[in-house]
């Protein structure tokens, strides 16, 4: 089977002044990925890590279409992760929330199935479902501004998973969320994976990429600095905790606050 | 109902959306633009209408029917996709379909039909009332039908060019109040530029704005200040470079994208 995500040499320069005849500006764009490879077999439960303004979001952007790539190949599944193909197998839930303020609960559900090609029965089912598990029944027909914190970052992960994509993205799903729905977030995703749905996960939380993932590339700047197991990394970097090998593969002088 | 084909679902999908929040808004996206050009021709035509001469023999009620019902329908479709998108983008949930399997251009054609669905819903009912109460009749049907095309095409893709470009909210409606509005008021919604004095009437002829006012009128009334072809010709025309300038930007995500 094809690795569910096969990132070769990704660049991305923000701000660059690519195309349309467009003069090169005096001011150069911002290196935020530079030439990264990254490959996640299916199946995986893969952790990206890195401190604030290391490329994850970037990355994740990139893979999802959201951002042009300036050099580079990304393949979902095999497929180029522009076509529609690639596109159908990955469910994202970004770091911050956007919802639709005109619908609501139901209706985010159905229009996402909507764009992602699902019928209207299986979209109805699957809506159903997803506001089940996700305990949003009761909020069906109210609209996501009016809804809580964490009701919104529940219908964010209901609507990544609407469409039952093999590859699931969740960008940071439990910064600044109350331990209770974190624990409750941890026991989605793990059902997820046991299912077989590869994950790929960032986090700020270190004991949190320890508990759930087999894998963690660690990232910096723009480039990947390691990856291995928790394990692995805590041997490669000697060190007892997961904490301590971050903080050495970061050179020990990044940001290192959140993990007080 | 019609069966949408599975590969198009992601376009109905867009396009009902769209459509669905004109209707969910109805009161404030289409009763009150109807409500503000109803009392315009009200006020104008039947009131005004008595002390003013008919133009080009024309009874002054019906003589501004046309152009009113262009200008609503203009600001409608225009603004409706420049707030829509600019919010979508604004709110980043423009990510929800910008990640969607679907193609560029059903993604443009989707986000520009709630302007289009707007523009007619006003259209539709200022033209009922307007022959209700104004001697206005529909002399060239098929003239009036492409004007009304050309309008829906031209002013729904400019609202989602501008809401793409847009960096603020008071962008577009910047665009709309400098450049939009005073276009259609000076294009000959409540005279004949025939009988401007010279430059004016030479200087309207270079408003674009005023060659749609042009074919809508032929279309309602059968004359107008230009022959039709030249009318519907430039207006298709700009229809055209508005078009290719928005199917440009899908097509390479420039400003969409980062
Ligand atoms: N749209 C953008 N335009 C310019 N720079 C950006 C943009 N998005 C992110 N960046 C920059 O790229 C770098 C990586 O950001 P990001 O991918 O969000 O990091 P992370 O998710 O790891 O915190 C940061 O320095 C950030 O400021
Ligand atoms: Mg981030």
């Amino acid at each position: 089977m094809p690795p569910a995500l096969d990132i070769r040499g990704l660049s991305k320069v923000y701000g660059d002044a690519r195309g349309l005849g467009r003069r090169p500006s005096s001011t150069e764009g911002f290196s935020a990925l530079e030439g990264l490879d990254l490959h996640v077999e299916a199946g995986a439960f893969f952790g990206l890590l890195g401190p604030n303004g290391a490329g994850k979001t970037t990355l994740i952007s990139a893979v999802c279409n959201l951002i042009r790539i300036t050099a580079g190949e990304v393949r979902v599944f095999g497929e180029p992760h522009d076509s529609l193909a690639a596109r159908r197998l990955i469910g994202l839930s970004e770091q911050d929330v956007n919802l639709d303020r005109f619908l609501d609960v139901r209706e985010t559900l159905l229009y996402h199935g909507g764009y992602y090609g699902m019928d209207r029965d299986r979209a109805r089912r699957r809506a159903r479902e997803m506001m089940e598990v996700f305990d949003l029944s009761g909020k069906a027909g109210v609209r996501a501004p009016k809804l809580s914190g964490g009701m919104r970052r529940r219908l964010l992960l209901a609507r990544a998973l609407m469409h039952e994509p093999r590859l699931v993205i969740l960008d940071e799903p439990t910064a600044a969320v109350d331990f209770e729905l974190r624990l409750e977030l941890w026991r989605y995703i793990r059902r997820l994976h046991g299912e077989g749905t590869t994950i790929l996960l960032t986090t700020h939380y270190l004991e949190e990429a320890e508990e759930l993932c087999d894998e963690i590339a660690l990232i910096r700047s723009g480039r990947l600095v390691a990856r291995d197991s928790a394990e692995g990394l805590r041997s490669a970097y000697g060190a007892t905790t997961l904490s301590e090998a971050y903080v050495r593969a970061m050179g020990g002088q990044e940001d290192v606050s959140f993990l007080a | 109902m019609v069966a949408v084909p599975a590969h198009r679902r992601g376009l109905a999908a867009l396009a009902t959306r769209e459509t669905h929040r004109v209707l969910k808004l109805w009161l404030q996206t289409i009763a009150a633009p109807v409500l503000a050009s109803f009392l315009f021709i009200v006020v104008f035509g039947l009131s005004l209408g008595e002390r003013i001469d008919s133009v080009d023999a024309i009874p002054y009620d019906a003589y501004i029917v046309p152009g009113l019902i262009a200008m609503a329908m203009v600001q409608a479709a225009y603004s409706n996709n420049a707030s829509s998108v600019f919010q979508a983008r604004f709110e980043h949930y423009i990510n929800d379909v910008l990640a969607a399997p679907m193609r560029a251009w059903e993604v443009n054609l989707g986000l520009t039909i709630g302007g289009v669905v707007r523009a007619l819903a006003i259209g539709a009912a200022l033209m009922v009332a307007s022959l209700l109460v104004t001697p206005v009749g529909i002399a060239q049907p098929l003239v009036l039908l492409a004007a009304v095309a050309l309008l829906c095409v031209l002013f729904g893709s400019l609202g989602v060019v501008v809401g793409i470009y847009a960096e603020s909210f008071d962008h577009h409606m910047a665009v709309n109040s400098i450049a939009i509005l005073p276009l259609a008021f000076l294009g000959g919604v409540f005279y004949s530029v025939e009988s401007l004095p010279s430059p004016w009437e030479e200087l309207s002829h270079l408003n674009p704005i005023f060659y749609l006012v042009q074919a809508m009128r032929f279309g309602f009334l059968g004359s107008a200040d230009v022959p039709v072809a030249l009318s519907l010709g430039v207006t298709a025309a700009l229809a055209v470079l508005v078009v290719a300038w928005s199917a440009r930007l899908f097509a390479t995500g420039r400003r969409l994208k980062a």
